[in-house]
């Protein structure tokens, strides 16, 4: 057997049934023996979008998203999906093709260091010398990317290993064996104390919940002591939708209950979050007056941007359960509640265009239950945080780290691809879109229904809104009323689309576009003007939100 | 402030280079290294010298997140906040 053939073997063991990948000269051997391989190999266009497909198909099953990709440019088109899949630690095994090791370090053809450029965008990378090692290397590149707090590997694999023949006998099966979670409750009891003494507790969630599988412990969390929640972009879902004390999102562009409870509450109790700047605004003013419970795996995030008064670390399964203390707080769970209702969204726009936030509510109304949405970044990212409602994180794909425009195309194949059986839609902007727009190829090559919501306001809106609030309205190279005709650029793909304006043409466009059998462009034209609010302007305290009233 | 890091790690290719950037990007200035392969070849000891104003901690918890690191102590009375 030769070491591409291995790559193959070891890929099935641990049940990798699609991987997503572009060929070149230095991976061609691994190509060759996938030719005969059962393991499913979709094309993309381009290997950041198949790297985004890996991410999209990780983060919607929960298991691991394979890519792969030739050495110098192929490797180097997947930094920018790496450090995404970093920033969100989403576990992802990228196998990148290399030259033989005999021509390494002579600037050979196509020859990149690789090694070297992985070390800031994975957890963890490797240059595989031997074929007897490639097995092993493998297998630990999967345990890595699952254990801890999850994340991207590469493993950087020389033409000569693929070639080289190895007498290798392979197990039936190889379980992921991901290095077990130490888990600490010395501080248990701190936090208990914590939560029973608190008079105005907030739960602030974050994507770690979902990822340690702790949903259901969440739940009965928030059943046992009834407090206030909230959730970062990441963690959009993980409250049960019939919890009256959900508040939405908080941070930069959270709603005004949400930032104004975590401002005035006296206890914060993060689990599976990390202070993100986009999340507290001004640190120094951020939850003054709270103490702060913080529950992670990743020992780095305890005490990194803020003073943790009680930090337990380790398995969330078991310390949700540990910490429960019991609340006594009425009078804050009815303040929050008015908060909530004096602050909830309005969908009275007047006139007759689109209205972003009304048409994505009307969205997430319409669409099916347990349907995925792959969001690209901007306003739109924004609008649907605010406006979607989800019934899982894993239904909410969005990068939220890294905020990488380009995500969503190649991400909701992914999900489609783990999850055929959902309805999977991208909502992107028209400045998203063009960034991987390639990848309708990939959607027109294997006849995935995604349907792909483009809202197009003919500028990169969101710096738009910037320039406009904070650099005298010098709108410097975000203007794009030059866009193509998005709607016959699908078309040049096999893909139907419709164009819309209109208010009253929305409810008819999304029934045309759930009922239409593959995939499906509806082209949604917004007023430039739209912004997203409430705003947290930068350097500003939460409870400093700027809203469209105010501006 | 300065600070000396007694590491254990993996002996592999790019084992210093991770250190090194791991050090320089969470802001903490590079003042001294040494290296030398423990006996077996298969991993290094290294003596890291660092200055920063920042907490050390956020250094070390870095750190240890290495998955070539085996075991990092501060010189002296100095201990990191929380050790992997």
């Amino acid at each position: 057997m030769k070491g591409a053939e291995l790559v193959l073997k070891v890929l099935q063991q641990h049940g990798v049934d699609s991987i997503f990948g572009y060929p070149g000269g230095a991976i061609m051997p691994i190509y060759d023996a996938l030719y005969q391989s059962s393991v499913k190999h979709y094309l993309c266009r381009h290997e950041q979008g198949g790297a985004f497909s890996a991410i999209g198909y990780a983060r919607a099953s929960g298991k691991v998203g394979v890519c792969m990709a030739t050495s110098g440019p192929g490797a180097t088109n997947l930094i920018t999906s790496l450090a995404d899949a970093m920033l969100d630690s989403v576990p992802v095994v990228a196998i990148t093709g290399q030259v033989s090791q005999a021509v390494m370090g002579t600037d050979a053809f196509q020859e990149i260091d690789v090694l070297g450029l992985s070390l800031a965008v994975t957890k963890h990378s490797f240059m595989v010398r031997s074929v007897d090692e490639l097995a092993a290397t493998l297998n630990d590149a999967f345990a890595i990317a699952l254990s801890g707090r999850p994340g991207p590997v590469l493993v950087d694999i020389p033409k000569d290993v693929q070639l080289a023949e190895l007498d290798y006998q392979p197990e039936a099966t190889t379980s992921v064996r991901p290095v077990p979670v130490a888990t600490s409750l010395a501080n248990a009891a701190k936090a208990r104390a914590l939560i029973a003494g608190a008079k105005k507790p907030v739960a602030y969630i974050g994507g770690g919940v979902h990822m340690a599988g702790a949903m259901p412990q969440l739940q009965q969390f928030l059943a046992a002591n009834p407090m206030p929640s909230v959730t970062t972009l990441k963690a959009m879902g993980s409250v049960a939708k019939d919890n009256a004390h959900y508040l939405g999102m908080l941070g930069m562009h959270g709603t005004q209950a949400a930032n104004l409870a975590v401002q005035q509450c006296d206890l914060l109790i993060c689990l599976g979050a990390r202070f993100d700047d986009r999340v507290t605004g001004n640190l120094q003013k951020f939850a003054p007056l709270a103490k702060v419970i913080h529950v992670d795996i990743d020992p780095a995030e305890i005490n990194k941007v803020r003073f943790a008064d009680a930090a337990l670390l380790g398995d969330m399964q078991q310390i949700l359960p540990a910490i429960s203390a019991g609340t006594d707080c009425a009078d804050w769970l009815n303040h929050c509640a008015q908060l909530k209702q004096q602050y909830g969204w309005r969908y009275d726009h007047p006139g007759e265009r689109i209205y972003a936030p009304l048409m994505l509510k009307q969205l997430s109304e319409r669409m099916p239950d347990n349907s995925v949405v792959a969001c690209d970044v901007g306003q739109h990212q924004m609008w649907v945080a605010q406006h979607m409602r989800f019934s899982h994180p894993r239904n909410h794909l969005s990068s939220g780290g890294l905020g990488t425009m380009g995500f969503g195309l190649p991400a909701a194949i992914g999900a489609k691809l783990a999850r055929p059986q959902d309805t999977v839609i991208t909502v992107t902007g028209d400045g998203s879109f063009m960034m991987n727009v390639q990848e309708l190829a990939t959607i027109k090559r294997f006849r995935l229904p995604v349907k792909i919501v483009v809202i197009d306001n003919q500028r990169l809106g969101m710096v738009k809104q910037w320039q406009q609030l904070f650099f005298n309205a010098r709108y410097s190279e975000t203007d794009l009323s030059d866009n193509p005709d998005f709607v016959a650029l699908a078309a040049a793909f096999a893909i139907p689309g419709h164009c819309i304006t209109r208010k009253d043409e929305v409810e008819s466009a999304l029934e045309a576009m759930f009922t239409w059998p593959g995939p499906y462009l509806l082209h949604v034209c917004i007023d430039d003007k739209d912004n997203v609010w409430p705003l947290v302007p930068p350097g500003a305290a939460n409870e400093d939100m700027i809203t469209e009233a105010k501006a | 402030m300065n600070h000396i890091l007694h590491i254990t790690a993996s002996n592999t290719p790019a084992v210093v280079e991770r250190l090194l950037q791991v050090t320089r990007y969470r802001g903490y200035q590079l003042t001294g290294l040494q290296m030398t392969p423990r006996a077996d070849s298969r991993s290094v000891a290294i003596r890291l010298s660092v200055s920063g104003d920042k907490p050390i901690h956020l250094l070390t918890s870095q750190l240890h997140k290495l998955y070539d690191v085996q075991q990092l102590e501060l010189a002296g009375s100095e201990l990191a906040v929380l050790s992997a």
